[in-house]
């Protein structure tokens, strides 16, 4: 039987939401809060996170108000760490294949993300890297992807390492959000989903299709949030 | 006992990230074949028929004996990254308990490796060949150091957290010793004296444990290491190419 969970989070994080998604595959029962990361509480860093980010969680311990953590209970960090510890936690959730070989190409998958895609993202996003970057980056995911369902067939971790980030891409290019020229976003969007890429855009669907994405994704708020954040960013 | 299929390592023995998987081969105590691929010599071959990314370690999951210059059969699965391969071995070899099986010690060994990524590579890449100040090598094995219990491994008993580290702590102590690398040697020197200084006597200590270990002994061919590592820095002299992925251009003579 597991111990107390806290998970300390943040709607507008990428990283965060995987470890929501995870949770909500398990069923799991757990404290989330909300940690405003323009504003953040002064005791997150000296008692849940040193390196103030989030996701984090407080595993263990007395029962707690969240802003209030327990010396007692274990402090861990690192989004897909978390995956990866929910994953044992809760081995019925099923989001770690169980066959040796489907869980290294889960790893595998996960390892491209964050290598090749999520800074090539950032790259275009932040900096009007060459876009070209970009779909070489999501040429190379989609040529890990088999011809239908998830990323390993059954979805794993290696989904829901991705989803979050597949979902605020495509919310920063439909709002026109990010240092590319304005105008572009769209267009980026329609062609990293369509044609060539038609196999990513099945696969964005049915990521978005996922109850536990669904119910961890308040694209309201990230859109909002977005706005607020990177509004600016073209002009800098 | 589980019967595991074929495991056919393509290897070579610079690459710290061969050494992890070797080192976790050998604390399962696996059955596995070598085949040797020269690093600064990579033969055409490779890249054709193992690996099109040219880089190592790949480990082959199943199939029949391989040997050099054949193409692993289409039924064996080729495997990919260090990190990605030491967690498929735990996988295999769930008696050699090469991570703990409690959930939290899990975490933190993987937290660990993770760490190893992110603080060391880059900057220990840096410093051997990119003149990038000693400090950066020296505060990230701080970082890690001060993640180690007081005594053992990183979470008590050895575990893959401990592959993935001090496969390049090992390879930073043989290069500083024996002045290795493309940094001036008053550098060198001076890293060397630090790495040796009571800031480190916690990390020395867990590189000697690890030294202890059979495991170490069976993966680690130190004077091989060390001429591989002198033609690289030789090569690197000539032609500014530091491995199939990274190239300088040579500062004017001028």
């Amino acid at each position: 039987m597991p111990e107390r969970i806290t998970l300390y989070s943040a709607k507008i994080c990428p990283f965060a939401q995987r470890v929501e998604i995870a949770l909500a595959e398990a069923k799991a029962q757990f404290t989330r809060y909300e940690i405003d990361l323009q504003n953040k509480p002064e005791w997150y860093a000296p008692k849940v996170n040193p390196a103030s980010k989030v996701p984090a969680i407080a595993y263990g311990g007395p029962d707690v108000p969240p802003d209030q953590p327990s010396p007692e209970s274990v402090k861990l960090a690192e989004s897909l760490v978390l995956v990866e510890f929910v994953a044992d936690l809760f081995p019925e959730s099923g989001i770690l294949p169980s066959d040796p070989v489907t869980r290294a190409k889960a790893r595998f998958f996960i390892e491209g993300v964050s290598s090749k895609l999520i800074p090539a993202w950032y790259a275009y996003f932040l900096r009007n890297a060459p876009v070209e970057d970009f779909y070489s980056a999501l040429e190379y995911i989609q040529s890990l992807l088999p011809s239908d369902g998830f990323a390993v067939g059954q979805f794993s971790i290696a989904d829901i390492a991705i989803a979050p980030f597949i979902a605020r891409t495509r919310v920063s290019l439909l709002n026109e959000l990010g240092k590319y020229p304005e105008g572009n976003g769209k267009k980026v969007w329609e062609t990293a989903t369509t044609g060539k890429f038609a196999r990513i855009g099945k696969y964005a669907e049915d990521l978005f299709a996922r109850d536990s994405f669904k119910s961890t994704f308040d694209e309201a708020y990230v859109t909002q949030a977005f706005k607020q954040r990177f509004a600016n960013l073209r002009n800098q | 006992m589980a019967e595991h299929k074929r495991i056919t390592l393509y290897a070579a023995v610079d690459s710290p990230f061969v050494h992890r998987v070797r080192l976790a081969l050998e604390e399962a105590k696996a059955t596995y074949d070598i085949i040797w691929i020269d690093l600064l010599n990579k033969p055409e071959w490779y890249q054709e028929k193992v690996n099109p990314t040219g880089k190592i370690p790949v480990l082959v999951y199943g199939g029949p004996k391989l040997h050099a210059d054949e193409e692993p059969s289409p039924e064996a699965e080729r495997l990919t990254e260090s990190l990605v391969i030491l967690e498929f071995l735990v996988d295999i070899f769930p008696e050699a308990r090469l991570l703990p099986t409690d959930p939290v010690s899990r975490a933190r060994a993987r937290l660990f490796y993770e760490t190893v990524e992110t603080v060391t590579l880059q900057p220990f890449f840096r410093f051997i060949f990119l003149d990038a100040p000693a400090e950066t090598v020296l505060s990230a094995l701080e970082t890690l150091q001060a993640m180690l219990p007081p005594s053992g491994f990183v979470v008590g008993d050895w575990s893959i957290a401990d592959a993935a580290f001090v496969a390049i702590l090992i390879r930073l102590e043989v290069y500083l010793k024996n002045g290795l690398g493309a940094y001036r040697p008053e550098v060198g020197k001076e890293a060397l004296e630090a790495f040796e200084s009571p800031r480190f006597a916690r990390l020395r200590t867990y590189l000697e444990d690890n030294k202890a270990r059979p495991s170490m002994a069976k993966a680690f061919e130190e004077d091989a290491v060390k001429t591989k590592m002198q033609q690289r820095v030789e090569r690197f002299r000539k032609t500014g190419i530091v491995n199939g992925f990274f190239r300088l251009p040579l500062p004017s003579t001028e």
